[in-house]
C-alpha cells in the first residue's frame, strides 16, 4: 500500500505528514502530530468530540481522510488561543461553568466556533440546533449554550 | 481499512477510473456513509475514488430546470436562498440531516446512492419528480428516481457508473412543498418515518392539479404514494381530502417492525403525517400563479 505526501496546514502552520490512505484526519492530528486535544469516541460522526474545523467549517474529523484535507486548513482546539490568551469562547465556557469532564468540549467550542462565525447574532435556540451534533453527557447543555451566547456578538433582542 | 485511493482532477479521469475498477472501486463523496461502513466492514473497496477535486460537481443551478450536482452537500442546500419560497420543503429535509458536521461534508449525491429508504432528502427529490443523471464509459443517460430506487442500499447505478446530478422542474404557479420527519428526538436522528408533500393548485378555484406524497421508512426503498395522490388531483383540498389521503397512503405502505419503531405505529404515523404535510403545503401555498 503506497503512502501519500501531505501539506496540511493546521493552526497556521504547515505540515508535512506521510500517510496511508486510509488513515483519517482524526488519526493523523491525533497519533502523527500529537495534537491529543481532538477527542476521539465513537468513529461514527454521531458524538461530535473529534469535531474540527477544515476550511472554517466544522466537520468530524473520525470520517474525513487525511488525504482529503491535502492543501487545506485545519482548525483544532490547541489553534484557538493567542499569544497565551484564550479565545473568547473558551474562557466563556470557564467562567459560565460549562465545563464537566470534559470530554466534548474540544469538539464543542469548535462546532460553536464555526457558528458564531457565520452566525454572530444566534439566538439560543440556534446555538441549541448548532451543537446537536455534539454530545454531552454532564451538563445537560445549559451552561454550555450559556456560554455560548455570551461569547456572542451582544444583541438586546436575542431571546 | 485499506484500499488504493484516487484523486481525479476531471470528470472524464473519474468516469475511466471508474470503468476500470468497476465493483472493486467506489466513489468517494462526502463520506458519511463510506468510510463508516468501511469501517464496520461491511464494504472493503479495493479503490477509492474520491471526487472533490473534480471540478463542478458540487454546482446548484436554479434557472429554469433546478440541477444539484451529486456532490451538492445538505448545508449547501439549506443555504439556498432560491429554495425559500416553492422549495422549502428541500430545506426542511436537508436541515434534519444530522448535525451541522455531517451536513458540511455530506452531499445529495451520496444520499441517493447510499439508498437508505430513511433518508430525508430522498422523499423531497421524488416529490419533485427528480431525475438522476448518470455517467459511465458509455456516455451519460438519465432517468426517473423513482425508477432509480430499487431497495435498501441498492439502486440501478450500474458498476462503475458515477452519478453526477440530480435535477427536476423547478415549481411553477400555485405551488408549495413540505416535509415532515418523525423520530425519537429533534436532531440526530434517524426517520421512524418522513413524509414529502408537493401541491399544485389551479389559480381560479383552488383545486388541486397535481398532487405528489412520498414517504421514507415505510417500504424497502422511498415511495411514492400513487393512490393517495391521486385522491387529491381533481378535488379541492379540504380537510376531509387530506384526512382521506393519509387513510389510503397508511393502508398502502408496507412499513417493517424493527429497533425504531413497530409497523403498525409507523402506519399511524403515516395517517397523521401526510395530512399534516399537506396542510403544510396549503398554509403557504402562493396567493397567485407566479
Amino acid at each position: 500500500m503506497s503512502k501519500l505526501a501531505l501539506t496540511l496546514t493546521i493552526n497556521g502552520e504547515r505540515h508535512e505528514v506521510l500517510t496511508e490512505p486510509h488513515r483519517t484526519l482524526l488519526d493523523v492530528l491525533r497519533v502523527d502530530l500529537g495534537l491529543t486535544g481532538t477527542k476521539e469516541n465513537c468513529l461514527e460522526a454521531e458524538c461530535g468530540v473529534c469535531t474540527v474545523l477544515l476550511d472554517r467549517r466544522a466537520v468530524n474529523s473520525c470520517i474525513v481522510l487525511a488525504a482529503q484535507c491535502q492543501g487545506r486548513e485545519v482548525v483544532t482546539i490547541e489553534g484557538l488561543a493567542r499569544d497565551g490568551a484564550l479565545d473568547p469562547l473558551q474562557q466563556a465556557f470557564i467562567d459560565h461553568g460549562a465545563v464537566q469532564c470534559g470530554y466534548c468540549i474540544p469538539g464543542m467550542i469548535l462546532s460553536a466556533k464555526a457558528f458564531l462565525e457565520e452566525c454572530p447574532d444566534g439566538t439560543e435556540a440556534e446555538v441549541r440546533e448548532a451543537l446537536a451534533g455534539n454530545l454531552c453527557r454532564c451538563t445537560g447543555y445549559q451552561k454550555i449554550a450559556d456560554a455560548v451566547l455570551a461569547a456572542a456578538r451582544p444583541n438586546p433582542d436575542r431571546r | 481499512m485499506s484500499f488504493e485511493y484516487h484523486e481525479p482532477t476531471s470528470l472524464a479521469e473519474a468516469v475511466d477510473l471508474g470503468a476500470r475498477f468497476g465493483a472493486d472501486g467506489s466513489f468517494l463523496a462526502g463520506g458519511t456513509d463510506l468510510i463508516i461502513q468501511m469501517r464496520r466492514g461491511k464494504v472493503a473497496p479495493p479503490h477509492v475514488i474520491s471526487l472533490h477535486r473534480v471540478p463542478g460537481l458540487d454546482a446548484i443551478e436554479a434557472n429554469g430546470r433546478v440541477r444539484l450536482g451529486a456532490l451538492v452537500t445538505h448545508r449547501a442546500i439549506e443555504r439556498c436562498a432560491a429554495f425559500r419560497g416553492q422549495l422549502r420543503g428541500l430545506i426542511e429535509g436537508a436541515e434534519v440531516v444530522g448535525g451541522h458536521q455531517v451536513r458540511n461534508v455530506g452531499t445529495v449525491g451520496g444520499n441517493v446512492v447510499n439508498a437508505s429508504p430513511a433518508a430525508d432528502v430522498v422523499p423531497v427529490l421524488l416529490a419533485l419528480d427528480a431525475t438522476v443523471t448518470c455517467v459511465g464509459i458509455d456516455g451519460e443517460r438519465t432517468e426517473a428516481l423513482e425508477e432509480f430506487l430499487v431497495g435498501p442500499g441498492r439502486t440501478r447505478r450500474r458498476a462503475g457508473e458515477l452519478l453526477t446530478a440530480l435535477a427536476f422542474a423547478k415549481p411553477e404557479g400555485r405551488t408549495a412543498t413540505a416535509f415532515l420527519k418523525a423520530g425519537r428526538r429533534q436532531a440526530m436522528e434517524i426517520s421512524v418515518v418522513c413524509v414529502a408533500a408537493r401541491l399544485k393548485l389551479d389559480s381560479a378555484g383552488g383545486r388541486c392539479v397535481a398532487a405528489r406524497i412520498a414517504l421514507g421508512a415505510v417500504a424497502p426503498a422511498t415511495w411514492r404514494a400513487h393512490a393517495a395522490e391521486r385522491v387529491l388531483e381533481g378535488r379541492v383540498p379540504t380537510p376531509d381530502v387530506l384526512r382521506e389521503a393519509g387513510r389510503v397512503a397508511a393502508e398502502g405502505c408496507r412499513p417493517i417492525t424493527d429497533v425504531r419503531a413497530s409497523a403498525r405505529y409507523r402506519q399511524l404515523l403515516v395517517e397523521t403525517l401526510v395530512p399534516r404535510a399537506l396542510a403544510r403545503c396549503l398554509e403557504r401555498m402562493p396567493e397567485r400563479a407566479g
